[in-house]
């Protein structure tokens, strides 16, 4: 193996994920504003650890079989990235895998730069880790044996994902995908021990999960190091390096299975659409009911016609109605469990803070879809003279109007089955979709520029999901004091009258802006 | 009659490389204007400044003898443009991206439907006017652009190598398509690669050079230009021309910009 060619490799890639974020002097910021976005709510989770340990009122066993289940998660996500084979981007395969290049060297490579691109999102774990160590007065050397644990744990799953990746390529065979199953499910049954009785328990089986969450909950809550537990986790290490050594010989460059270039820091319109294709293929007869014909009678109902076909084949519609399922899912079952438990507001509470909070990603999803989808394709109506403002405007209002609509009727039969009154709910859910949707579309055109179209999508998001958090926290903090003070009937259309001003002088503020910008953006 | 195309002393960057330095250029009415030039000289700038899609930064662009920075809608009614890598909705079929595209230039309803007709025979596109555009080859999708572009029957069209992903027949109807325009007294302005077509197809061409125009006139005027002979081909002529502005300096370059420019700006006042 040569060191030079594996640094070589691992440069690529590592430029290759962060490319975009690169390309705009914007994506510094916006990743600032990522980092920072954190730190409050880690360091509050972090302390809050911290304290409990100090004062002792942790069970030791149900800490060690709540930490043994997400590792075993985490691995059993593992083994599931295993079942696709070994997947490779159309750039490795053009210009990597036709290079004599030996497949160890790509591995290898390829596990340090997955581990660099991870360190960016894996910035909340560290803090944790700082502040429970520092919190907890640990020593240098628990410290330290608490970081190797974690270092180890993380190469077991590469070294896990990799090599039976390989051997799923290599062979496609229905035993790998037989024995892979069975890992999965021997990884997850003791799982079932929180749900119903079982005398399987992550605790009394030699699991790598079980040992890995015994190192961490001894060291956190005894300062001490439990010995068996750490060659326990070795004893799995050298196995899975071993194999990962052997896999790692064999030529699987012509068995790989190619997929579409994956980066959060990825703006390449190119793959993105590439994505959106597929979307289009599937959906497409979903959306085949609406056609675009002349017989809309205004300018603007005819572009709005055209948004909804956009939403409806590219399969964003049917995300929307999928999430809100799920949600409406969790919240009727939350709902279901409180009314059994108390009384009057938890429901309420519920029904209108999860909902609330959760129609804030679906403005971004929307604003996201369009801009992939139709950013290549602006320079038709910027060259046709047409005004832009009405086709923002058609835009902002499909977006207002799908956000809304879905929201609602989930509201109105959430609220028909669990017998509340669902005037603030819908205002909360009618307001937090006009907000968000202008917050959003304004943000998405100010980065349709040239220079700023090189920042990543997901950095843009977030800033917009920031700003758009921080206009409605007037709102929450009214539908907060309404359900704690238990206002009346008259108090709350008083309230929903003053949260819709509010929310429309928002929407008229941004229109205006997106208005300017978007007949500045160069093509 | 003064020309439906004026660019004067045209200037544009993009983060501090020059793209368009000092660009002159008139394309008259009721002709087929070429703009050659080798990558990166700046065809598709220009064409990207004409139909309003980038801003320029200094200079002045007429077309149809209204300026463009002072009027930047409605001279756009006049012009079809397809650009050299077309990108479509994928979303929508053929034939309503074509009623959309004619609902954004204003076309009245009836007309509309009465030039799908006509562009989609034209272009073969019949038998699948209601496949989703994602379905499309590359050829088909130029052909879509390019009847998109046709759909307000303009006055001037432009097209940014238009050839590219085109067959024969399809290149055939295109060019055809290209002479009737300029009977009836319509403008096509290309921007390509192809010296070969654009010695055929071209009344008179552009040869621009690191966003300069080094020479400009027909295939005679271009001839004498270099001193090629009179047999000499285009791709000759260009291989010379630009060959000649490599060795001079861009300084040389920009007060013969600047003579061209006075010249040019005192015919108008007089």
């Amino acid at each position: 193996m040569r060191a030079d060619t594996v640094l070589s490799i691992y440069k690529f890639k590592v430029k290759t994920f962060f490319g975009a974020f690169r390309a705009s002097k914007a994506s510094v910021v916006l990743l600032l504003v990522y980092i920072i976005g954190f730190l409050p709510g880690i360091s509050g989770f972090s302390i809050t650890i911290a304290d409990a340990i100090k004062q002792g009122g942790v069970d030791l066993e149900v800490c060690v079989e709540t930490l043994a289940a997400l590792l075993s998660v985490l691995m059993v996500f593992a083994l599931i990235l295993a079942l696709r084979g070994y997947t490779v981007f159309e750039h490795e395969q053009i210009f990597i895998f036709t290079s004599p290049i030996r497949p160890r060297e790509f591995l290898v490579a390829s596990i340090l730069a997955d581990l660099t691109s991870s360190l960016v999102f894996a910035h909340p774990i560290f803090l944790l880790y700082a502040i429970i160590v520092f919190s907890l007065n640990l020593s240098a050397y628990l410290a330290l044996l608490m970081l190797s644990a974690i270092l180890l744990f993380i190469f077991m799953l590469f070294f896990l994902k990799t090599s039976f990746s390989i051997i799923k390529a290599l062979y496609r065979d229905l035993w790998i995908n037989a024995l892979i199953y069975i890992l999965i499910i021997l990884l997850l049954l003791p799982a079932a021990g929180f749900f119903i009785d079982l005398p399987l328990k992550y605790s009394l089986l030699p699991y790598p999960s079980k040992f890995m969450a015994e190192i961490l909950i001894d060291i956190l809550c005894n300062c001490s190091v439990n010995l068996i537990s750490f060659l326990g986790l070795v004893s799995y290490f050298l196995p899975l390096t071993a194999l990962f050594i052997l896999t790692s010989e064999r030529n699987f460059f012509p068995a790989t299975t190619y997929v579409p270039f994956v980066s959060p820091f990825d703006a390449s319109i190119r793959t993105q659409t590439l994505k959106m294709e597929r979307g289009i293929k599937i959906f497409s007869r979903m959306g085949s009911f609406l056609t675009l014909n002349l017989e809309s009678k205004s300018f603007l109902r005819f572009l709005m016609k055209k948004e909804i076909i956009r939403i409806t084949r590219e399969g964003s519609l049917f995300a929307v109605i999928l999430m809100y399922l799920i949600i409406s899912f969790i919240v009727a079952a939350i709902g279901a469990s409180a009314s059994q438990n108390t009384q009057g507001p938890p429901s309420t509470f519920f029904l209108i803070f999860f909902l609330g909070t959760y129609s804030l990603i679906v403005p971004l999803m929307l604003v996201s879809n369009w801009r992939v989808s139709d950013l290549e394709n602006l320079w038709v109506p910027l060259a046709s003279g047409a005004d832009m403002r009405i086709i923002v405007r058609a835009i902002l209002y499909d977006f207002v109007l799908i956000s809304s609509i879905v929201p609602s009727i989930m509201i109105l039969i959430l609220s028909i089955i669990q017998n509340v009154n669902p005037i603030l709910p819908l205002i909360l859910i009618i307001s937090t979709s006009i907000v968000g949707c202008s917050v959003n579309l304004h943000i998405m055109v100010k980065f349709l520029g040239k220079k700023s179209r090189g920042t990543p999508s997901f950095l843009i998001g977030w800033a917009s999901m920031l700003l758009s958090a921080l206009l409605l926290t007037p709102i929450y903090i009214l539908v907060v004091l309404s359900i704690l003070l238990r206002l009346g009937d008259a108090a709350n259309m008083l309230l929903s009258t003053l949260i819709s001003i509010y929310s429309a002088l928002i929407m008229k503020y941004f229109v205006r802006k997106i208005e300017k910008s978007i007949v500045k953006i160069e093509v | 009659m003064s020309p439906i195309i004026e660019l004067i002393d045209v200037w544009k960057s993009y983060n501090g490389v020059q793209a368009l330095r000092g660009l002159n250029l008139e394309v008259h009415r009721g002709e087929i204007f070429g703009l050659i030039g080798p990558n990166g000289a700046g065809k598709t700038t220009t064409l990207k400044i004409i139909v309003g899609l980038l801003k320029m930064d200094r200079g002045i662009v007429r077309v149809n003898g209204v300026d463009i920075c002072e009027e930047p809608y409605e001279y756009k009614r006049l012009i079809g443009y397809v650009p050299e890598s077309v990108s479509l909705p994928d979303y929508l079929t053929i034939e309503e991206f074509l009623i959309y595209s004619g609902k954004i230039r204003r076309v009245p309803d009836d007309q509309i439907k009465k030039r799908i007709n006509n562009l989609v025979r034209l272009f073969e596109l019949e038998e699948k006017r209601r496949a989703l555009i994602v379905s499309l080859s590359r050829g088909m999708r130029q052909k879509v652009a390019i009847a998109s572009a046709l759909i307000h029957d303009p006055d001037l069209l432009i097209l940014d190598e238009p050839f590219i992903g085109i067959d024969p027949m399809g290149q055939h109807i295109l060019k055809d398509l290209f002479n009737e325009r300029i009977k009836s007294g319509k403008t096509v302005f290309i921007s390509t690669h192809m010296l070969d077509t654009a010695e055929r197809l071209c009344n008179r061409v552009a040869i621009i050079y690191k966003g300069q125009n080094i020479a400009l006139g027909d295939l005679k005027n271009l001839q004498q230009l270099s001193k090629t002979g009179e047999n000499a081909t285009l791709e000759e002529v260009f291989l010379k021309l630009t060959e000649e502005a490599k060795e001079q300096p861009i300084e040389e370059a920009f007060e013969e910009r600047r003579r061209d420019f006075f010249s040019i700006l005192r015919r108008r006042l007089l």
